[in-house]
C-alpha cells in the first residue's frame, strides 16, 4: 500500500491525503451483461478509504455508488482492477475466503431488512462473533448496546422494534466485532428524520470516540454532511470530493454535477 | 382473453419449479394407483390367456362331482378305472388321465428340500400328448420309474441339473430319482413362483400315497364330433358321482380362481396406493398454502385494481387444475412404467410373476385423472379460499400475513372431524359388519378423518414440540448459533411445522401401527403357544398345508426317547349343512401333549370312533353339553351320530372340532397326517431326544422337527418378512412425504431469500447455511414421525384389541429405529433445498422485494 493513499478523481489528481487505508481500490472496473446491453457500472475507479473517517459515497441513480460499496466490501465479484481490505486483496479470495472476511473483519448495515426476523435483538447483534464460534467481550458489548441505548429492547425480536430500533440494533452488530471497516448503504433511507439524525449520530460517534472507519453510501445530502469526506460518482467515474461538507455544500456540488 | 385464466396461466408459467414441485407429489400418488391397476389388469389378462392355452386343445374334462370335499384344498380323486369307461365312448379320440400332487418335494444339489415363498411345489403326471400343457423344453419327458422333469425356471432358481440324481420325497419317505429333462409349462412357463415336476402317472401315484386314483380325464373328441355332443355322450356314459364338463366350464374356473387372487393383489396394491395418494395430498394443500402466502401482495394489487374475491378464487383454483392434468397425465405415463418395474421388483423377491400384457382400460385413464385433477382441487380449495380473502390494502403494508385467529375455529373442526372418524373405526372393528366394503370403507374413511384431525390439532403444539426437539441443536457445539437458528426456524411458523411434518406423520403412524400389531402378535403367539403346547417337539409341514405319510408318526412311537407321541390330520365336515375344520388325533392322549383347557368332560373319555370334543363356541351356538349327541356328515361316508365328551376352552393351533383317528380311519379314505407332537420320555434329556429325531428328520427333510421356541421363531420370522414388504409398499408414501419436505424447504428457502442474503452478507459461511436448512428439516421430520409413532402406537392398540390379541406389545427399538431413519431422511431431503440456499447471490437475495 506504500506509496499510495487517499482518493483520486478526474478533477483532482494532486497530492494525497494523509493517513493510513482501510480499503482501496485500483483500476475498479465492473461491467454488467454483454453485447450491446453492456453496461459499465465502474469505471477504473482508483479510491481509498481513510482508517478512522466516516466517507460518504454520493451520485445519483446508476452512478455506481452502490456497486462500489458491494465491490468494496466483497458482496459483488470485480471485473477488473483490484480490491484491497487492509493488506487482504480481496478480489480473487474464495466464496468461503470473503465470507469469513465479512464476518470477521467488516461490518454491515443495509438500507432495509437488516435484521433476522426469527433471532432476538441480542442474537442479532451477537450474529457475526457467533457465526464465526467466538464470544463477546462482555465490556464491548455492554458499552455499544448501552451507548446505542437497546440495553431495554434486547430480548425483543425486530417485528416488536421501530424502524429506527431495528437500524440501531444493525449499527450495534456492525460494532460489536470491531471490524476494520463498517459499509452502510443508505442507512437512512427507510427512517423518518429524527431516527435517521440518531443513526448517523451514531456512526459519527463510532468515528470519533472509537477510531471506526465506515464508509456510508447515500443520496441525502444532510446524510453525507456528517461525513468527514464526501466522494461524488456519475456513470462509474469519481467526479469530486468535498472534506468537511455541510448540508448546502453537498447541495451545491450536486447540482454543479447535474448541470 | 378473460383475466382469470391469463393469470393463472402466468403466474403457472412464472414459478415452474414450484408448480413442477407441487406437481410431483401429485403425480406420484397417481402414478401408484395407476400401477397398482396395470399390473392387476395386465396380470388378469396374461393368466386368462395362460388358463385358455391350457385347455386349448382339451374338448372336456371328466371329474367327481359335487364341492364337498373330504379336505379342502385338495382336488376330489376319481378312480382311474374310469379312464376305461371315457376310453371307451365312440366319440371320445384320446382321454388322458391328470392327477396333481402338492405332497411330493425335491431335495436339491445341497441336500436341502427345497422350499418356496408361498406358491406349492407341485408334481403332476406327465402327459404324452401334443395336448399336454407341459411340454419338452430340454432332456427327455419322464416315462419310467425313478425319472422326473421340472420346469426350467424352478431348475434355474433351485440348481437343477438334467442327467443328475437327486432324492424326492414322497409320503412314503425319500428315494433318489434321475432329473431327465426339463419342462415348459404353457409359453410362458408362467408359474408365478410354483415349481412343478413331471413323473409318470405311477410315481406319482405312489409318491402321492394315492395308488390307483387320478383327479380328472382330459378327453379330445373324434373330428366331427362337437364338444356339446361329446360331453353328453360321456355323462351318458358315466357313473353317479362323475362329471364331465367343456373346457369352456375349465376355463371359466380356471380364470374364476385366478381372478380372485389377482384382486386380492390388485386391492392390496390400490390401498398402498391409496395412502400414497393421502399424503400427497397433504403435501399439495402445504405447497399451494405457501406458494400463494408468497404472492399475497400481487393479489391484493389485482384486488385493488378491480378483482372480485370469485375472480382470485377462480383463477387460485384453474391453476390447481392445471396442475392436476399434467400431472395426471405425466402420473399415468410414469405409472406404466412403475407396474413393470413392481413387477420386476416382485419377480426378484422370487414371486415369477408372468410377462405383463399391457392393459390401459378406460376405468385406469378416468381413475387417473379424477385422483389427480380431484386431489390438486381439494387440497387447493382451502388455501384458495384464504386467498380470496385477502383484502387490498395487504398490497401497500408489509408483513401482513394471513391465516391468522383461526386457531379456536380450526381445533373446533378438528374434534368435529376426530368424533366420527373416530366413531368409523371404532364400528368397524368392534361392530358387527358383515359387508366387507363397508368394513374397510368404514375403517380407511375413519383413518382419514384421524389423521386430518391430527394435522388440524398439530398447531397447537408444534412450536412448543419443535423448540423442545431442537434444544439439542443448541447443544452441538459444532452448529452454535447455526443450529439456535434451525430450531427458530422449524418452530417459528406452527401451522407450517404441522402441515410439514404431517405427510410423514402418516407414513410413520401407518408403519408403527403394522409394527405394534406384528409383535403383538408375535408375543401373544409365544405365549399362547407355550401355555399350550406342552409336548416338546413339533413336526410340521412348512407351509402347514401339505399332509406327509402316517408311517413317520409310527417311527417317532417307536423311539424310546419320546413319550407320549400323536398326530393330527385335518379334515372336512359338515355339521347342520356347514362346513367346518376337523382335527383328528388320539383323543386318549392329547392332554398330555395340549393344554386345551378342556371346560368340562374329557377327551381321553371312552376315546373311539363314535366321540368328539368341541370347543366352548360350538357347544354354545349349538346349545350341547357333554353326553349329548352331535350329527356329523363326511364326504365319504354320510352323517354318522357322535357323542360329545368334552367341551374345551382353547382352540389354538387346533380345529373347533376333535375326533379319534379311528373315527377318522372309518370316514375318510385319506390317509396322511399333518403334524406330530411328542414328549420327551421321562429321565431322557431333551438333545439326546433332539438327536434321535435328527435322524428321521433326513428321512422326512421336507418337514421342520422343531421345539416349540423354534416353532415360534419361525413363524415370527415369517410375520417379520410381512412386516417387511408392507413397510416397503408403505416406503413409497413415505418417499412422497419426503418430497414434500424438500418442497416446503425450498419454498421457505425461496420465502427466506432475503434472511439467507443477509446473513451470508454479515458471514454465514455456506457449509452453515446449508447445516441450518437441513436441521431445520430434520427437526421437522422427528417431530413428524413422533407425532406418527404415537397416532401409530394408538392405532395399533385399537388394532390389537379388534382382534383380540391377548398382548399389547411395544417394539420400541423398532420404533426408535424408523424415527432416526425419518429424522436422516428429512436432513438428507433438505439437501437440494440447502445447496441451493447456499448458492444464492448474496447481493440479489438482499435486495429482493
Amino acid at each position: 500500500m506504500a506509496g499510495f493513499a487517499g482518493i483520486t478523481t478526474e478533477q483532482d489528481s494532486g497530492p494525497q491525503a494523509a493517513g493510513t487505508m482501510a480499503a482501496t481500490a485500483t483500476r475498479l472496473t465492473k461491467l454488467y451483461g454483454e453485447g450491446n446491453t453492456q453496461v459499465v457500472a465502474l469505471d477504473a475507479v482508483d479510491i481509498g478509504f481513510e482508517a478512522g473517517k466516516l466517507t460518504a459515497i454520493m451520485g445519483p441513480s446508476g452512478s455506481g455508488k452502490s456497486t462500489l460499496l458491494h465491490c468494496v466490501a466483497g458482496l459483488d465479484s470485480v471485473t477488473d482492477g483490484e480490491v484491497r481490505v487492509g493488506d487482504t486483496l480481496i478480489s480473487d479470495l474464495s466464496d468461503q475466503e470473503l465470507t469469513l472476511l465479512r464476518r470477521d473483519r467488516m461490518g454491515f448495515i443495509f438500507q432495509a431488512f437488516n435484521l433476522v426476523p426469527n433471532l432476538t435483538a441480542e442474537e442479532n447483534i451477537l450474529l457475526p462473533l457467533l457465526l464465526g464460534g467466538r464470544e463477546p467481550d462482555p465490556e464491548w458489548q455492554k458499552r455499544v448496546i448501552d451507548s446505542l441505548g437497546l440495553d431495554e429492547r434486547l430480548h425483543h425480536r425486530p417485528d416488536e422494534l421501530s424502524g429506527g430500533q431495528q437500524q440501531r440494533v444493525a449499527v450495534a452488530r456492525a460494532l460489536m466485532s470491531r471490524p476494520a471497516i463498517i459499509y452502510a448503504d443508505e442507512p437512512t433511507g427507510n427512517l423518518d428524520t429524527n431516527s435517521g439524525q440518531e443513526v448517523l449520530g451514531f456512526l459519527r460517534r463510532a468515528v470519533d470516540d472509537w477510531g471506526q472507519t465506515v464508509v456510508m453510501v447515500t443520496h441525502d445530502p444532510g446524510a453525507a454532511s456528517h461525513a468527514d469526506l464526501v466522494v461524488f460518482l456519475r456513470d462509474g467515474q469519481l467526479v469530486g470530493r468535498l472534506e468537511k461538507p455541510t448540508p448546502d455544500l453537498v447541495l451545491d456540488r450536486i447540482r454543479a454535477l447535474e448541470a | 382473453m378473460n383475466p382469470v385464466l391469463l393469470l393463472g396461466r402466468r403466474n403457472l408459467a412464472s414459478s415452474r419449479l414450484r408448480v413442477g414441485l407441487t406437481g410431483l407429489a401429485v403425480m406420484a400418488g397417481v402414478a401408484f394407483v395407476v400401477a397398482s391397476f396395470v399390473l392387476s389388469d395386465g396380470l388378469r389378462a396374461t393368466f386368462n390367456q395362460i388358463v385358455e392355452d391350457v385347455s386349448a386343445d382339451i374338448d372336456a374334462t371328466v371329474r367327481a362331482t359335487g364341492d364337498f370335499a373330504e379336505v379342502t384344498f385338495q382336488a376330489q380323486t376319481i378312480d382311474e378305472g374310469v379312464l376305461d369307461i371315457v376310453s371307451a365312448v365312440d366319440s371320445v379320440e384320446e382321454a388322458l388321465p391328470a392327477l396333481t400332487s402338492s405332497k411330493i418335494v425335491p431335495i436339491d444339489g445341497n441336500g436341502e428340500a427345497i422350499e418356496t415363498l408361498g406358491p406349492p411345489i407341485l408334481a403332476a403326471n406327465q402327459q404324452d400328448s401334443p395336448t399336454s400343457a407341459v411340454m419338452l423344453e430340454e432332456g427327455e419327458l419322464p416315462d419310467g420309474p425313478g425319472e422326473f422333469a421340472i420346469d426350467f425356471t424352478s431348475a434355474g432358481t433351485y440348481g437343477f441339473e438334467i442327467s443328475q440324481s437327486y432324492d424326492i420325497v414322497g409320503v412314503e419317505g425319500r428315494e433318489p430319482f434321475t432329473l431327465v429333462g426339463t419342462t415348459r409349462f404353457g409359453e410362458d412357463n408362467a408359474l408365478a413362483g410354483a415349481v412343478l415336476m413331471t413323473f409318470t402317472l405311477d410315481e406319482v401315484q405312489r409318491l402321492d400315497g394315492n395308488d390307483g386314483k387320478i383327479n380328472s380325464i382330459d378327453v379330445t373328441a373324434e373330428s366331427g364330433v362337437s364338444p356339446d355332443e361329446l360331453i353328453a355322450d360321456l355323462e351318458a356314459a358315466l357313473p353317479a358321482g362323475l362329471e364331465a364338463v367343456g373346457s369352456d366350464v375349465i376355463v371359466d374356473e380356471g380364470q374364476e380362481d385366478f381372478g380372485a387372487t389377482v384382486d386380492i393383489f390388485g386391492n392390496v396394491l390400490l390401498a398402498f396406493a391409496l395412502v400414497s395418494v393421502f399424503v400427497s395430498t397433504f403435501i399439495i394443500a402445504n405447497t399451494f398454502n405457501i406458494l400463494l402466502g408468497q404472492r399475497i401482495r400481487q393479489l391484493a394489487l389485482i384486488r385493488a385494481l378491480g378483482a372480485s374475491r370469485r375472480q382470485v378464487l377462480l383463477a387460485a383454483l384453474l391453476e390447481a387444475f392445471i396442475v392436476g392434468v399434467i400431472a395426471s397425465v405425466i402420473g399415468l405415463a410414469v405409472g406404466v412404467g412403475l407396474a413393470y418395474g413392481l413387477r420386476a421388483i416382485m419377480n426378484s423377491f422370487g414371486f415369477n410373476l408372468p410377462g405383463l400384457e399391457l392393459v390401459i382400460s378406460a376405468r385406469t385413464i378416468m381413475t387417473a385423472l379424477a385422483v389427480g385433477i380431484g386431489v390438486s382441487l381439494a387440497s387447493a380449495l382451502t388455501p384458495s379460499r384464504r386467498a380470496a380473502r385477502v383484502p387490498p390494502v395487504a398490497a401497500m403494508r408489509e408483513g401482513y400475513r394471513y391465516g391468522s385467529g383461526e386457531g379456536t375455529r380450526r381445533t373446533i373442526i378438528a374434534i368435529i372431524l376426530a368424533v366420527p372418524g373416530v366413531t368409523g373405526i371404532a364400528v368397524s372393528l368392534f361392530g358387527s359388519i358383515d359387508s366387507t366394503p363397508l368394513l374397510l370403507l368404514l375403517l380407511g374413511g375413519g383413518a382419514v378423518l384421524v389423521f386430518i384431525s391430527v394435522t388440524m390439532f398439530a398447531p397447537l403444539f408444534s412450536t412448543p414440540s419443535a423448540r423442545f426437539l431442537g434444544a439439542p441443536l443448541e447443544r452441538l457445539p459444532w452448529l452454535g448459533i447455526t443450529g439456535h437458528m434451525a430450531r427458530e426456524n422449524s418452530s417459528s411458523d406452527n401451522k407450517r411445522t404441522a402441515r410439514t411434518a404431517a405427510g410423514l406423520m402418516i407414513g410413520l403412524a401407518l408403519i408403527a401401527m403394522a409394527t405394534v400389531v406384528a409383535s403383538s402378535l408375535k408375543d401373544s403367539y409365544r405365549s399362547t403357544l407355550g401355555s399350550t403346547l406342552t409336548a416338546d417337539f413339533l413336526i410340521s409341514p412348512p407351509n402347514g398345508g401339505t399332509g406327509f405319510s402316517t408311517e413317520l408318526v409310527d417311527a417317532v412311537a417307536a423311539l424310546p426317547e419320546l413319550d407320549p407321541v400323536s398326530s393330527t390330520r385335518l379334515g372336512n365336515i359338515r355339521v347342520n349343512g356347514n362346513e367346518h375344520d376337523v382335527r383328528a388325533t388320539d383323543l386318549a392322549l392329547l392332554t398330555n401333549l395340549w393344554d386345551l383347557e378342556v371346560i368340562s368332560g374329557d377327551p381321553a373319555t371312552n376315546a373311539g370312533p363314535d366321540v368328539v370334543s368341541i370347543h366352548e363356541s360350538v357347544a354354545n351356538d349349538l346349545n350341547l353339553a357333554v353326553g349329548d349327541e352331535l350329527d356329523i356328515e363326511f364326504a365319504a361316508t354320510g352323517t354318522k351320530t357322535f357323542t360329545v365328551n368334552a367341551i374345551y376352552e382353547n382352540a389354538f393351533l387346533i380345529s373347533n372340532y376333535l375326533i379319534d383317528k379311528s373315527a377318522w380311519d372309518q370316514n375318510f379314505s385319506l390317509n396322511e397326517d399333518i403334524s406330530i407332537v411328542a414328549s420327551v420320555a421321562e429321565g431322557v434329556e431333551i438333545e439326546a431326544a433332539a438327536s434321535a429325531l435328527d435322524e428321521l428328520n433326513a428321512a422326512f427333510p421336507q418337514l421342520n422337527f422343531e421345539t416349540g421356541a423354534e416353532y415360534s421363531d419361525r413363524l415370527e420370522g415369517q410375520l417379520d418378512s410381512l412386516v417387511i414388504v408392507i413397510n416397503v409398499f408403505l416406503g413409497l408414501a413415505i418417499l412422497i412425504a419426503f418430497l414434500g419436505i424438500a418442497n416446503t424447504m425450498a419454498l421457505s428457502v425461496l420465502e427466506r431469500t432475503r434472511e439467507i442474503g443477509l446473513m451470508r452478507a454479515v458471514g454465514m459461511t455456506r457449509r452453515q447455511t446449508r447445516a441450518m436448512i437441513r436441521w431445520e428439516a430434520a427437526v421437522v421430520s422427528l417431530f413428524g414421525a413422533l407425532l406418527g409413532v404415537v397416532v401409530g402406537l394408538v392405532f395399533g392398540w385399537v388394532a390389537v384389541q379388534a382382534i383380540a390379541i391377548d398382548q399389547f406389545a411395544i417394539p420400541v427399538s423398532s420404533l426408535v429405529l424408523y424415527v432416526l431413519v425419518a429424522t436422516l431422511a428429512g436432513l438428507i431431503a433438505a439437501s437440494f433445498p440447502a445447496r441451493r440456499a447456499s448458492r444464492l447471490n448474496v447481493l440479489d437475495a438482499i435486495h429482493q422485494l
